[in-house]
Formats: structure tokens, sequence, C-alpha cells
């Protein structure tokens, strides 16, 4: 009996022990972008426009910028953020996940890495939106759908202006007025 | 006006204020005064107190007291554009290499030579003796108004002109008299005119060098910060005679060992270093010993300048062979990238751009070994218009981080090797006017007086900028995880050996085995603790 029990114990610790070390690499995802920084963020942010469903940008954050003001250096990092009424109001509208409002508006970082590549960071909105039950779960898996628009380039088009925001100039650490949410 | 207080400062502001344009001469010379403690009042001379009509008038009136100043001059890089590099025994200097930015001064002299401290040089004829040719202005102005302009052959306007041409843009003639009562040292703001705009545009060249560093903030360069320690250029250029040391063509190897480290400068020592300040033991704090131990074998500026162009992008690419397309209309035109720089041009071909560059580093002994234009090149193999020579066994070599600029650009198909190419005129043979390539090199060949085959292609090229300017604080240096790990900064320098970037298998193996079996005995030994443990209550129980 006591072994039966420890064995149980002993698995679910192991199951524990592996989903902690696994969740970063499950909650969000990194991939390399073909492209140079500022190249990244103006196709992402002319893909955020192309997607349609509502979806309008709302930011453009240079959160390296802030660090440069306070003396020091950091490798170059974008925030663009973007964000749907579409599917903000549903879960605006609902008391018991209206707390998923920090999540908002919708973020893509695209940073450089010290190996000299640029990468482009996402949250995993599909299975986050799981935990919340099925209300968060349907919409945030349409935002999933979305997102992976938002990644698909086609090289062969020129590179396309990036979109600075109106409100804060370009790219400073602020993040500029706009549109969506 | 419904404040009337704020309305009767507004008029007495009107009427005390000084007539547009009439100021100003007392006030900048009092400026330049305060700025550089200078015994003598410039103003206050009487041979300044004309109206001079060009730049070597204003030169002649600055030699009846700088009497030797033209001399000196003369034998300086920035006259002669020349270098003979004693271990080479090549002959450098803008007069002499072909880079992959413009490539070539020569028969583009009157463009190029708005950035010589001289007046004049328009062709091989120029008189280099003359020493009323001598620009003291562009170095010496401390107005701020003082512009060479390309094309005028090392001249400023003297008339009000459109620069560049049909832009809408006017660049301003100077007021010669009002610059020359005005003079002091040299500054930011002269140096940068040239260093901060090399190849054609701010940032363009060096990666190190651009007008952020006019007034850069801390995280840019601590040694220049206006709110950090505020050095001009000849802070560290620490000029005498009208020689400025720290140039990259005279990467000799010092004599001294101290000075041996940097590879830059002239043997007897030079100022423009980190050491000369610093010393070969910079550091001071925690785990001195072990930093100063990294000091023997990399440069300073690998730790100190993680990345370079980090106030705004330098140009790290120039294709010349995709250079004269015309749009629908027939006419040249211009695209931008996406963060607004120019990504193609039809007179210059294409190019890119990039930011917060991670340097190349390679080993670097202070020689440069240059292809020259009379060098013989493989066109099937990328062509480094300079190579830094060096390697980890030679006792003298240390990493250096560089800028690797790339390009395509042409060469002579019939002698294998780079050609002169006439870019800038108002004839029908320059390429920014006509896009006739085999004009543009027949032309540029000619005036050197080189053989030319007549056929030309496309060859790639690399060049290698030392990086030594925009030093982050030192919270921003390279940390140990950034080499000592795997991918790390210095993974494709040779020769060197990284704990914990490198491994041996044998070695790995060997250790990882003695690790295991001693892992294997513990366990061993507690087992058979406890089994004996067991066993020997078991016999406690049977004797009972």
């Amino acid at each position: 009996m006591w072994k039966v029990l420890g064995g149980v114990v002993l698995g679910l610790l192991l199951c524990v022990g592996l989903a902690y070390s696994m969740m970063s690499r499950l909650m969000f995802t990194e991939t390399q972008s073909p492209f140079g920084m500022e190249e990244t963020v103006a196709r992402i942010q002319h893909n955020i426009q192309k997607t349609g469903n509502g979806w309008e940008l709302s930011g453009l954050r240079n959160p390296a910028k802030a660090v440069q003001k306070d003396g020091g250096n950091v490798l170059p990092v974008m925030m663009i953020e973007a964000c749907s009424t579409k599917y903000s109001k549903p879960i605006l509208k609902e008391d018991t996940v209206r707390f998923l409002s920090i999540l908002m508006p919708c973020k893509v970082s695209v940073y450089k890495k010290d190996d000299g590549k640029i990468y482009i960071g996402t949250m995993n909105a599909g299975l986050m939106g799981k935990m919340f039950g099925p209300l968060v779960g349907d919409v945030m898996s349409q935002v999933a759908e979305d997102q992976k628009k938002f990644l698909l380039f086609d090289p062969s088009t020129p590179a396309p202006p990036m979109i600075l925001p109106a409100a804060a100039g370009p790219a400073t650490g602020g993040g500029g007025g706009g549109g969506g949410c | 006006m419904r404040n009337p207080f704020l309305g009767a400062l507004l008029a007495l502001t009107l009427v005390l204020a000084p007539p547009a344009g009439a100021s100003t001469d007392a006030e900048a010379a009092s400026a330049a005064r305060a700025t550089a403690k200078s015994t003598a009042d410039h103003a206050a001379f009487k041979v300044l107190q004309q109206p001079f009509k060009s730049g070597p008038e204003v030169t002649r009136a600055c030699l009846t007291c700088h009497t030797e100043a033209a001399k000196q001059v003369h034998k300086s890089k920035h006259w002669t554009w020349e270098f003979l590099n004693p271990e080479t025994q090549q002959r450098l200097g803008k007069k002499h290499v072909i880079n992959n930015f413009c490539t070539a001064v020569p028969s583009n002299y009157e463009f190029c030579t708005a950035c010589h401290v001289g007046y004049g040089w328009k062709d091989e004829k120029f008189d280099f003796t003359s020493q009323e040719n001598v620009d003291c202005l562009v170095c010496h102005d401390t107005t701020g108004t003082y512009r060479k302009v390309p094309g005028l052959a090392g001249h400023p306007p003297y008339k009000d002109m459109e620069f560049p041409p049909k832009s809408g843009r006017i660049a301003k003639a100077p007021d010669l008299g009002k610059v020359a009562r005005a003079v002091g040292k040299s500054s930011r703001d002269t140096c940068g005119a040239c260093h901060f705009l090399g190849g054609g545009g701010d940032a363009v060249k060096h990666g190190d060098l651009d007008t952020s560093l006019k007034k850069p903030g801390k995280y840019l360069d601590v040694h220049m910060a206006k709110d950090g320690l505020n050095f001009t250029c000849g802070t560290c250029h620490m000029t005498s005679g009208h020689d400025v040391p720290g140039s990259r063509y005279g990467v000799t190897v010092a004599k001294s060992d101290a000075a041996r480290m940097h590879m830059r400068g002239r043997a007897e020592g030079n100022p423009a270093t980190c050491e000369s300040c610093h010393g070969d033991k910079p550091h001071k704090a925690r785990q001195a010993d072990r930093l100063n131990s990294h000091a023997t074998k990399l440069a300073c500026q690998t730790c100190h300048i993680p990345e370079f162009a980090r106030a705004q992008p330098t140009k790290m690419k120039w294709d010349w062979s995709t250079a004269g397309k015309m749009d629908e209309k027939g006419k040249p035109f211009k695209l931008k990238d996406s963060s607004g720089h120019e990504s193609y041009d039809s007179r210059k071909g294409d190019f890119s751009y990039e930011s917060n560059v991670i340097p190349t580093y390679v080993w670097f002994n202070g020689e440069v070994q240059y292809t020259l234009r009379e060098t013989k090149l493989d066109p099937s193999k990328v062509v480094e218009i300079n190579r830094f020579e060096g390697s980890p066994d030679d006792g003298k070599s240390k990493v250096w981080p560089i800028k690797r600029f790339v390009g395509k650009q042409p060469y002579d198909i019939g002698n294998n090797q780079l050609v002169v190419f006439h870019t800038y005129g108002q004839d029908d043979s320059a390429l920014w006017s006509n896009f006739n390539w085999d004009k543009a090199i027949e032309y540029g060949m000619r005036e050197i007086g080189a053989e030319y085959s007549g056929k030309f292609a496309f060859v790639s090229t690399e060049m290698s900028w030392p990086i030594t300017h925009m030093v982050a604080p030192k919270a921003d240096a390279l940390a140990c995880r950034q080499c000592h790990a795997a991918p790390g900064r210095l993974d494709n320098v040779p020769g060197l050996y990284i704990p914990g970037r490198h491994g041996n298998a044998l070695m790995d193996l060997a250790g990882w085995s003695l690790a295991g079996l001693t892992l294997l005995g513990v366990l061993g030994h507690g087992a058979g603790r406890i089994f004996a443990s067991r066993k020997a209550k078991a016999r406690e129980g049977e004797g009972k």
C-alpha cells in the first residue's frame, strides 16, 4: 500500500517538476526573424493591419530607449501593441474574467540577442486561454489564429515603412496613442 | 494683449534686442574665448577686421601671426592624404586607397576634397606646397556656420547655393570675417564635420563615430558624455604642432610593452589609447587580477564597446552592382528601408543599415594589409580591402572588435585589379550623371594613368574598421557569460580556450566517468551499509 502511494506521490512530483520547467516554453514562443529589427517590426505591423477582425495597432514601445535615458545599454527591443475590440469586448464585459484586461493589448515583441540575430516573442494565447474557462478559451483560440497571420512574411514584397505612434514620436519609451482597445 | 505686464515686457524685449544679424561677432568671439580660454582675442586683431572674399585670403591673414602653422599642416595626413606604412611599405591614405564605400578619390577630387583641410584640390595638379591653400577655419571655426560643400574642391560656398542640387535645401555662404574673428580650438563639431559623416553621410562609415557624439548620453560614451567626463576629440587625440595622433593608418606596433598593447598610433607612444590613461592593469575593484589577466589578450574595446552604432544605424552593406536602375519614367530613383534610411539609390546601388551591431572579433597585431589598386585579386573569393593581421601565438596580438563592411564594386576582369571610377562631375563621364559604368571607369582609370582592359565585372569585397569609440558604462561591459558560454561572442576567434565554451571530449569523458564512479561508490557503499545493518538486526532478532 505504502509502496503504491509513494509511487503516485513521486510520479506527481515528477509531473509538477516537468510542467514547471516547461511552463515558460509553453506559455511563450520565440522565433527567429529573417529580417532586421526595423523591417521585422514594420512587416508585423502591416500584417496586423491586413489581418482584419478589428485588429488595430495601438502602440510601439521601445523599452531600450528608457534604459538609455537612464545611462545604460540593452540590446534593441520593440514591443508592437495591437488590439481588436471583437476579442476584447466579450472579455471586458464579463466580470469574472475582466482581470484578464491585464493581458491587453496583445503584444508582439521584437528583439536582438547576443548572437546578433533578431527574434520575435509572442504569448501562446491559445494555451493561456484554456486556463480561464470556455469563454476566454474560445476568444483566445481565435486570437492565436490571428497571431499566426501576424508572423506570416512574404520576403518577395519590399520592406514597408515602420508605423510610428503619432503621439510619442519615433518609438520612444512611451507607447503613444492608437486605435483598438 | 490681455496682460498689460506681458505686453510691456514684450515691447521692451523688442526694443532692446539687437537687429537680426548685427550681433554677433563680439558674442561669437567672446564665446570662443570662454571655451578655449585663449590668451588672444582674435576679434581684436586688425588683420582679421576686414571682409574676406575667399578662404585663402583668410589663411594669408592667419599666417601673419601663425607663421609655422601651414608648414606643420603640410606634414599632416589631414593635408597629404597619404601615409607610407613603415611595416608593409604600402602607400596608403585617401589619395591611394580604394575602399568599398565611395571607393576612390582620384577623378573625384572636387567632390571628395570637401573634407580636405585645404582649398582648391580639384585635380592632380593641386599645389601641396602652397601655404595659403591650407584651410584654417575648417578645424578652428567656433561659430558653427563654416561648412564646406562637396563639389567645390574644398572651398566653402561663397554665395548661398542649393545643395544637394535640386533638393530645395540651401547651403549658406559663411561670413568668413566673422568666422575668422571667432576662431578657437577644434571641437567635436569641427572634427565631426568630416569624421562623423565619412562615407557619404551621418554614421555611414565607422559605426563608432557619428553626430550623436556631439552631445552623447552616458550610455553612448562615458568619456564624451556631457554629463560625464565631457571629453572633446582632442582630449585623447592630443595634438601637437597640428599632428593629430591616433590615425587608423598609423597602426604600427609600438616599442614599449604598455603601448604595444593598443596597437594604434605611432611608435613612440600614442595618447589616443585606453592604456595611456588606464594603464595595462586597468581593473582595480573586485576580481581585478582575473580581469587584468584578460587584458593581456583582449583589447579594452572588446569588452567595453559591446555593440556599436548604439544611437543611430550605420551602413553595413553597399552593393554598387545594382546602381543604374531607372523608374518607369526612365528617371533615377531612391528607396527607403523600414526605418527611413536609403536602401537603394540609382546612383549608388543597394545599401543596408543596422543599429546596435554586435562587432566581429579578430586577432590584431597592429598590421593592416591593403588590397591596393595595383594588387592582383582573386575574383572567385571575397576580396579583403584591408586585412587585419594577427594570430593567437605571435605574442603581440589582441582580440579586437571590428566593423566588417561588405559590398560589391567593379574590377577589371582583364587585369584582375580594382578600378577607379569617376562618380561626380558635370561632364558626360560621371556615373552619377550618366549612369554609364564603361565611361565612368575609363575616365577614372585614364585619370590615374592606369591600364584598363576595357571590361569590368563586380567583385564581392569586405573592409574592416577598428571599433574604439562609444565606450559604454562599465556596468554594460561584456559579462562573463557572453563569452564563457556556447554560443559566445568569441566563437569565431581561433586559438582561444574559453572555459565554459570549449570542451575536450576525452577530458569530459574522463571527468564524467570519475564523477559517475564516485556516485556509484557512494551509492554502493551506502547500500552495503544498509544491507549490513539489516542483516545485523536480523541476526540479533534470531539470537533473541
